[in-house]
C-alpha cells in the first residue's frame, strides 16, 4: 500500500480542526473541485449518434449519483435538505435542458459537453439578470447541475480517480460530494477550508467519515498517492508519516473503532456516575438537521443552540422574526419533551459582523450581549420569536458575552417589554422561560453569587473564558501553547462559578470544548458542574468515563488539578487514570482543538 | 383551456424548491400548462423554464391550463401559490 516513491517524502503535519471523528490511513487523493470549462469540438457526422449516447449515459450516472444522495440526505438530515437534490434531479430531463442538448449536438455538430455548457448558461445568465439578489444567487443550482453531467461525460479522469481506499484532500467539499465519496468508500477527508459548523462537517459527522477542516493549505503539501494520516480525533493531517508514527496509529485506530462499538451500546445507558449522581448530557447545535444526531447519541436536550447560523446561511444581515420564529418553533417541537436553550446572536469576535463593522481588537469590543442592547432591531425581532417558540415545548434563553449585572438587568427590561406586547397581541408564550448567562467573561465567575440571584442558570464558556483568563489568542501560533484550558486560574473560576450556583440552587452547565476532552470530564464533575454539552458525536465517549467514576473521585482530581504547576505532568496523570478507570480511552483525549 | 392570474408571494420568490413543487404539482394532471411574465411564456412543467422567470414575491404570473383536467390543475396551483410553497411571506 505504501508507495516508495512517496515515503522518500518528507513528514509533515497539517493542522486543522478535527469536525468528524476517527482515524484513517491510506494513500491521499488529491480532489480538484473546477467549474469546468469545456472546449468547442466538432463531431464527425457519423459519430453523432454516439456523442447524444454519451450525453445520455453521463444524465444517466448523474440521476444516480443523485438518488443515492436524496436517499442519505433524507435520512440523516432530513426532507426539507433534500428538496433541492430532489429540483436537481428534476432538471436533468428538463425539456429546457435535455431535449435542446441533443438538438445542439445534431444541429450543430459539437461535442455533448459544449452544448450542455451553452445550453445551461443560456438559462443561467437569465436568472442572473433578476433584480433579486437570492434569485440571482440561485443560478447556482443550474451551475451545479451543468457541472455534475459534464463531470460523468469525463468520468474516465475524474470522479473515478477517488479510489475506495483513500483519503480525500480538496480545498473544499460539498455535503453532496461527502455523501458520494462516503458511498464509495472513502476513508476520510481534509480541506483547506471550512468549519465544525459547516454543512459539510454535519455531514461527515452524520454519515461517520473521519474529517478534518481548516487545514490552511494541506492540499499544497499533499499529492494524489502520499501516504497520509487523518486523525479527525485531535484535527490533524500527517503526511508521508514514518514507520514509527505509522504503527502507533495503526494501534489508536484498533482502539478507536472498538470503542466506538462499546459506545453504541452506551447510548440508552443512564449518564451517571458509579456512586449514582447523574450528569445532565446535552447537545449543542447550530442546524435543525442535526437533531437525528442527537438523539443517535443520546442527548437529553439542547444545552447550547447558536443562532448565528441562521443569519450567516441567508446570507443576510436581518433574518425576519417570522423567519426565525418557524425554525425556532421545528426545533423545540423536535427537541421537546427535552428542553431547548437558545442563545441570543453572538457576533463579533471572530464571528461576522453585520453591517461590514470591522475592529483592531474584536475580542475586546464590539460583541455579543452588547451590540444586542445597542440594536434592538436585532433583539428584538429575536426575542419574539424565541418566545413564540417557547408556547411549543420547554425553551431557555442563554445571554452570551455579558460582564456586568447591569446588562442583564437592562436585558431583563427588554424582555418584560416584548412579552407585554405579546400579550397585547394576544401571543402565546411561557412566561416563566428562564434566563440565563454565559460566563465566559471572568468578571462573571468573579462575581457568580451576585449574578446567581439573577438568573435561572450559568452555562460556562471555556473557550473564551480561558482565552480572556490567560490573556493568549488559541489562534496565534506563537503563543497558542500557553492556551490550556485545565489552568488552574481557570479552573478555580470554574469551581467559584458552581459553588456560587449551588448556594442559589441553579444549574451549571459547560457548553465549550473543554467538555470533549476526556482528560477533563473527571475534573469538571469534581468542580461541581452539572452538565455537559457538545457536539453530539462527542457524548458516548463523554459517557463512558461518567459512567466508570465516582463524584467523590472526581473532587479528589479537581483539587489535584487546582493545585498543579505543571499542566503536562497532570496530562499524563490524567491519561493513567483514564486507562485504569474508563476501559482504555486514553488515547480519545483530545476534543476538536486540544 | 382556462387562465388566471395570480401573485408570488413568498418572500424568497420562485427559486429552485418553489419551482420544483409547481412543476411536481403540474405533472400530475394531463393538462398543459404554461405561465406569462411580463409577455414571457414557459411551459410550467419545466423546472428550469420556472427558474428562469426569476419571479420575485409580488410578482403577477398568469397560469393557463389546457385539457381535460384543467379545473383540477388550476386549483392544485392556486392552493400551492396561496401557501407560499410553505415558505415564509
Amino acid at each position: 500500500m505504501t508507495d516508495p516513491a512517496a515515503t522518500s517524502e518528507a513528514f509533515k503535519v497539517c493542522k486543522g480542526i478535527g469536525v468528524s471523528p476517527g482515524i484513517a490511513i491510506g494513500p491521499a487523493y488529491l480532489y480538484a473541485r473546477v467549474s469546468f470549462e469545456v472546449e468547442e469540438r466538432s463531431i464527425d457526422p457519423e459519430q453523432i449518434e454516439g456523442e447524444k449516447e454519451r450525453f445520455e449515459h453521463a444524465v444517466k450516472r448523474a440521476e444516480r449519483d443523485l438518488h443515492k444522495i436524496i436517499a442519505i440526505t433524507r435520512e440523516k438530515l432530513g426532507e426539507d435538505s433534500a428538496t433541492i437534490f430532489e429540483a436537481q434531479l428534476l432538471m436533468l430531463r428538463d425539456e429546457a435542458m435535455y431535449p435542446e442538448v441533443v438538438s445542439f449536438i445534431e444541429k450543430k455538430g459539437i461535442n455533448a459537453g459544449y452544448a450542455v455548457q451553452t445550453v445551461m448558461s443560456k438559462h443561467r445568465q437569465v436568472m442572473e439578470a433578476s433584480d433579486s439578489e437570492y434569485l440571482r444567487e440561485r443560478s447556482n443550482d443550474l451551475l451545479d447541475i451543468q457541472d455534475r453531467i459534464i463531470r460523468h461525460l469525463r468520468r474516465g479522469r475524474i470522479l473515478s480517480a477517488v479510489d475506495e481506499e483513500s483519503i480525500v484532500i480538496a480545498e473544499n467539499l460539498t455535503a453532496a460530494d461527502i455523501i458520494l465519496f462516503s458511498r464509495r468508500g472513502i476513508l476520510g477527508c481534509a480541506m483547506d477550508f471550512g468549519g465544525p459548523t459547516s454543512h459539510v462537517s454535519i455531514m461527515a459527522r452524520a454519515l461517520g467519515v473521519p474529517a478534518v477542516v481548516s487545514t490552511h493549505g494541506a492540499t499544497k503539501e499533499v499529492s494524489t498517492g502520499d501516504l497520509v494520516i487523518l486523525d479527525g480525533i485531535r484535527g490533524e493531517l500527517i503526511v508521508n508519516p514514518d514507520e514509527a508514527t505509522l504503527e502507533s496509529y495503526r494501534v489508536k485506530q484498533k482502539r478507536y473503532e472498538r470503542l466506538l462499538q462499546e459506545d453504541k451500546q452506551l447510548v440508552n445507558q443512564p449518564a451517571e456516575t458509579l456512586d449514582g449522581h447523574p450528569v445532565l448530557l446535552q447537545a449543542n447545535l447550530e442546524l435543525r438537521e442535526e437533531i437525528p444526531l442527537m438523539e443517535e447519541n443520546g442527548a437529553k436536550g439542547v444545552g447550547l443552540f447558536r443562532t448565528e447560523m441562521l443569519l450567516l446561511m441567508e446570507g443576510r444581515a436581518i433574518v425576519t422574526e417570522e423567519e426565525q420564529a418557524i425554525e425556532y418553533t421545528k426545533v423545540v417541537e423536535a427537541v421537546a419533551p427535552h428542553t431547548t436553550t437558545f442563545r441570543i446572536l453572538d457576533l463579533g469576535g471572530d464571528k461576522l459582523l453585520p453591517m461590514g463593522h470591522r475592529e483592531h481588537n474584536p475580542f475586546l469590543g464590539w460583541r455579543g450581549i452588547r451590540i444586542m442592547l445597542d440594536k434592538p432591531e436585532l433583539m428584538t425581532p429575536q426575542l419574539r420569536a424565541i418566545l413564540r417558540a417557547s408556547a411549543k415545548g420547554p425553551t431557555r434563553l442563554l445571554l452570551p458575552m455579558i460582564t456586568s449585572i447591569g446588562e442583564v438587568r437592562r436585558f431583563k427590561e427588554m424582555l418584560a417589554e416584548t412579552m407585554d406586547a405579546l400579550d397585547k397581541e394576544g401571543v402565546a408564550f411561557d412566561r416563566d422561560i428562564p434566563v440565563g448567562v454565559m460566563v465566559e467573561v471572568p468578571s462573571v465567575a468573579l462575581q457568580a453569587e451576585l449574578f446567581a440571584k439573577e438568573v435561572d442558570f450559568f452555562s460556562i464558556g471555556t473557550n473564551d473564558l480561558t482565552q480572556y483568563v490567560l490573556a493568549v489568542d488559541r489562534g496565534n501560533d506563537l503563543v497558542a501553547e500557553i492556551y490550556n484550558e485545565l489552568h488552574p486560574a481557570v479552573l478555580e473560576l470554574i469551581r467559584m462559578t458552581s459553588e456560587a450556583a449551588h448556594k442559589e440552587g441553579i444549574p451549571v452547565s459547560l457548553c465549550g470544548e473543554l467538555a470533549t476532552n476526556l482528560r477533563a470530564v473527571p475534573v469538571l464533575l469534581g468542580l461541581g458542574v452539572d452538565s455537559l454539552s457538545a457536539s453530539p458525536v462527542y457524548l458516548p465517549a463523554m459517557k463512558r468515563v461518567i459512567r466508570a467514576m465516582k463524584r467523590s473521585e472526581g473532587e479528589a482530581l479537581a483539587a489535584r488539578a487546582l493545585a498543579s504547576s505543571d499542566p503536562e505532568e497532570f496530562r499524563r496523570f490524567m491519561d493513567r487514570w483514564l486507562e485504569e478507570h474508563a476501559c482504555g480511552v486514553s488515547f480519545f483525549l483530545e476534543g476538536p482543538e486540544a | 383551456m382556462i387562465e388566471k392570474e395570480v401573485t408570488v408571494t413568498n418572500r424568497a420568490g420562485l427559486h429552485t424548491r418553489p419551482a420544483s413543487m409547481i412543476v411536481r404539482t403540474a405533472s400530475q394532471f394531463q393538462a398543459e400548462f404554461f405561465i406569462q411574465k411580463d409577455g414571457y411564456e414557459i411551459n410550467g412543467k419545466s423546472i428550469i423554464g420556472v427558474m428562469t422567470l426569476a419571479a420575485e414575491q409580488g410578482a403577477t404570473l398568469n397560469l393557463i391550463f389546457d385539457g381535460s383536467d384543467e379545473q383540477e390543475a388550476l386549483k392544485a396551483m392556486e392552493a400551492i401559490f396561496e401557501d407560499g410553497f410553505g415558505e415564509v411571506k
